[in-house]
């Protein structure tokens, strides 16, 4: 009975799990180090990672404009690029658990949609960076609050299938209201603006947009790290929720919260990333099985390192950049119909 | 005073604007005893069950866990000590089976806790003595009904819970998956666990049961010993179907069988008024007519002796003459026991006895 697959057993033996989370430690820096070499400044290895020393050391001098790329530029955008990339993959495995649907991505509330349409009321009033951040996480917060009272039935009684229709509802919505925004904005100045900016790009990574970022990133990222064993249990029926001693509607709504908290910071810094959330949890599943104890923090590592590629070759491969969410679904797709009939079919 | 382990009383559940589902339902069963509870289609068997665990809440009455409501247990404490399994749907889940009842051990941590390796090391251990050990790494989505059933058995069981709730536990599986689930849970009641469950089958009831909770569609309960509770009267009044209830005799031992014979026509399906008040009565408060009977016994296994006495203890005050004698050159023992008693505890005590291994049993009833 049970055909072997291909999958690694990573939690039988202490060894093994130690060598697993240091794998997904080292992966990700390892990543990070050898996008930081790559870039229209070509350097060696050799002289990045003396840049590197410097900057950490000593800071940087005047006149020293390798190490000025380095920190301004391409540190904050690998940074960045983990923050995006682990977080939404993460918040796919979240949502996809929550909704045991194996379609459901960080989008399912409407957050991105809201998010986007913040961003986009934000550029036509001409707002700066933060301020357009600020509006689109404070919408994203607010769709999804939207989509939570349209899917609350009467009584206490929330169904997932009307919690994924009111979604789709508000997702759809707040669409229509971006395509208003850009059907007055400015065709010269802001209606550009707010194309690329939906495109979804890393490019406009600072250490401030960063760290407006980080703590709602890392906060969601722990909160779901710290509830993975239950992930486990919340793709099962209501009843048998209940029968764990869980409390369905606390548990619903923490990894909600989380997942949302996730996606809003990811999309307001840097616009609607598609795929990553759905391919990465899927990747993770197809290798390591479905245990969410082991695919939480699997997801978070595979997810930045795959963020870090993605838009290293979308900042160098032309000499314009490339839409970082096209190549996310150039690359993602084929790699992911591949993965599929090797081990045959999507599970949760 | 001792509490019963799990108690129901007076328990009315109906939807809003809707009909009462549930009317004035009252049961107990104690320690290591296993209840069926048997209706039609529609009933509320599965209504009754989620309302018995809190997951709908009673509109009248309150369950009772050891004397205590538990409307006011937390979840944590309420469900460390009652399981659930429910239908074993087939599952589109993958998790692994160890994953599966590891899954049992989360009412004993908190929202943010884990097990740990001796939460492991139950779960192997359970998956042992239940014979499942080789489907540890097996995905839940490619095992056979049977099979998930009993992972789910096995999910409850390491829970290690006072009361296991299974919600038609042998529905969909063939004949001897059917068995092994029903001794697998005779085994747990051996163990000292409550079991309660839904079933469609008054047979399995009748054989394995101690007790039965039979549901009509208007709302009407019966509840005693299964023997008296499964009969050709309550089956016609509560399925609408004549049958016939008999013994299939062996050269070894008599079977309880209960057969189908016919549907009756729909104006008799809904008994007008509810069962009378006292067919409500335990069976240790029967008076009535007792009938003279015989049973002999030849106890093949050692081991069973001491359940045969302690079942003949039970059954002291009906016993009134006994005799036992060992027969070393088989390796045997026979038992010969008369009783005068009401005919559902001859044949309880007669059923109980002829679920034991190797033990070989028959009854004789007196002409009047």
């Amino acid at each position: 009975m049970g055909q072997k697959k291909f999958r690694l057993d990573v939690s039988s033996t202490r060894i093994r799990r130690i060598l697993f989370y240091l794998t997904l430690i080292v992966l990700p820096v390892l990543a990070g180090v050898i996008c930081l070499c790559i870039g229209r400044f070509s350097t060696t290895p050799a002289e990045t990672l003396s840049a590197l020393g410097r900057i950490l050391t000593q800071g940087v001098e005047q006149g020293d404009n390798l190490a000025k790329i380095i920190r301004d530029m391409r540190l904050p955008r690998i940074a960045m690029a983990i923050l995006v990339g682990g977080g939404l993959s993460v918040a796919g495995l979240a949502f996809q658990s929550l909704f045991a649907n194996p379609m459901a991505s960080p989008d399912t509330l409407g957050v991105a949609a809201g998010a986007s349409f913040g961003a986009v009321l934000a550029l036509l009033f001409g707002a700066g960076t933060l301020a357009t951040q600020f509006a689109a996480l404070l919408m994203g917060f607010m769709a999804v609050g939207l989509t939570l009272s349209i899917g609350k039935g009467k009584g206490s009684e929330r169904s997932l299938t009307s919690m994924i229709l009111g979604g789709m509802v508000i997702s759809s919505l707040f669409s229509a209201l971006i395509s208003l925004v850009k059907l007055v904005a400015d065709t010269d100045s802001k209606l550009p603006a707010i194309t690329y900016w939906l495109m979804g790009s890393l490019n406009s990574a600072t250490w401030y947009t960063v760290l407006f970022a980080l703590p709602f990133v890392l906060g969601g990222i722990a909160l779901l790290f710290s509830i993975r064993w239950r992930l486990n249990i919340l793709p099962m029926s209501e009843d048998e929720i209940q029968a764990t001693g869980s409390n369905v509607n606390v548990l619903r709504l923490l990894t909600a919260l989380a997942s949302t908290m996730i996606t809003a910071a990811c999309v307001s810094t840097c616009g609607q990333v598609g795929w990553v959330g759905l391919l990465i949890p899927h990747i993770c599943r197809m290798a390591l099985g479905s245990d969410n104890m082991v695919l939480v923090p699997a997801s978070v590592s595979i997810g930045a390192v795959f963020m870090i590629l993605v838009d290293t070759a979308a900042r160098s491969i032309s000499p314009s950049e490339i839409p970082v969410s096209v190549l996310t679904a150039i690359i993602g797709a084929p790699v992911f119909i591949g993965l599929l009939r090797k081990t045959g079919g999507w599970k949760l | 005073m001792t509490h019963a382990t799990f108690e129901v009383k007076d328990g009315c559940f109906g939807y809003p604007h809707g009909r009462q589902v549930l009317k004035h339902i009252s049961f107990s069963v104690s320690k290591g005893e296993m209840l069926a509870i048997l209706g039609p289609n529609g009933a509320g068997k599965t209504t009754m069950l989620r309302c018995m665990m809190g997951f709908l809440k009673w509109t009248g009455g309150q369950s009772l866990l050891n004397g205590e409501n538990i409307a006011s247990m937390s979840p944590r404490k309420l469900f460390s000590k009652v399981a659930y399994v429910p239908q074993a749907k087939n599952a589109s889940l993958a998790s692994s089976v160890k994953d599966m009842v590891l899954l049992g051990r989360s009412s004993h941590y908190g929202i943010f806790g884990r097990p740990g390796a001796k939460d492991r090391q139950m779960v192997a251990d359970t998956l042992a003595k239940l014979g499942l050990s080789a489907m540890a790494d097996c995905s839940c989505a490619e095992l056979s009904g049977g099979e998930l059933q009993m992972v789910l058995i096995a999910r409850a069981i390491v829970a290690e819970p006072e009361v296991i709730i299974l919600d038609e536990p042998e529905s969909n599986l063939d004949f001897k998956n059917q068995l092994i689930v029903l001794k697998t849970l005779r085994s747990l009641t051996e163990q000292g666990i409550t079991c309660i469950f839904n079933t469609h089958y008054p047979v399995h009831a009748l054989r394995h049961a101690d007790k039965a909770l039979l549901l009509d569609k208007s709302g009407n309960v019966r509840f005693g010993a299964t023997s008296e509770v499964i009969t050709e009267e309550n089956m016609r009044r509560a399925f609408g179907v004549e049958t016939v209830i008999g013994q299939i005799e062996t050269p070894h031992n008599e079977y309880a069988d209960v057969l189908a014979v016919n549907t009756l026509p729909d104006e008799t399906d809904i008994p007008e008024t509810p069962y009378e008040e006292s067919e409500m009565e335990p069976m240790t408060q029967i008076t009535g007519d007792t009938r003279l009977a015989t049973l002999s016994i030849i106890v093949e296994d050692r081991e069973n002796a001491e359940k045969i006495n302690a079942m003949l203890h039970e059954f002291g005050q009906y016993i009134i003459g006994r005799m036992g004698m060992p027969y070393p050159k088989k390796e045997v023992s026979i038992i010969c026991v008369v009783m005068d008693a009401p005919e559902t505890v001859i044949s309880t005590l007669s059923g109980k006895l002829g679920q034991l291994r190797g033990v070989s049993m028959k009854t004789t009833y007196s002409k009047k």
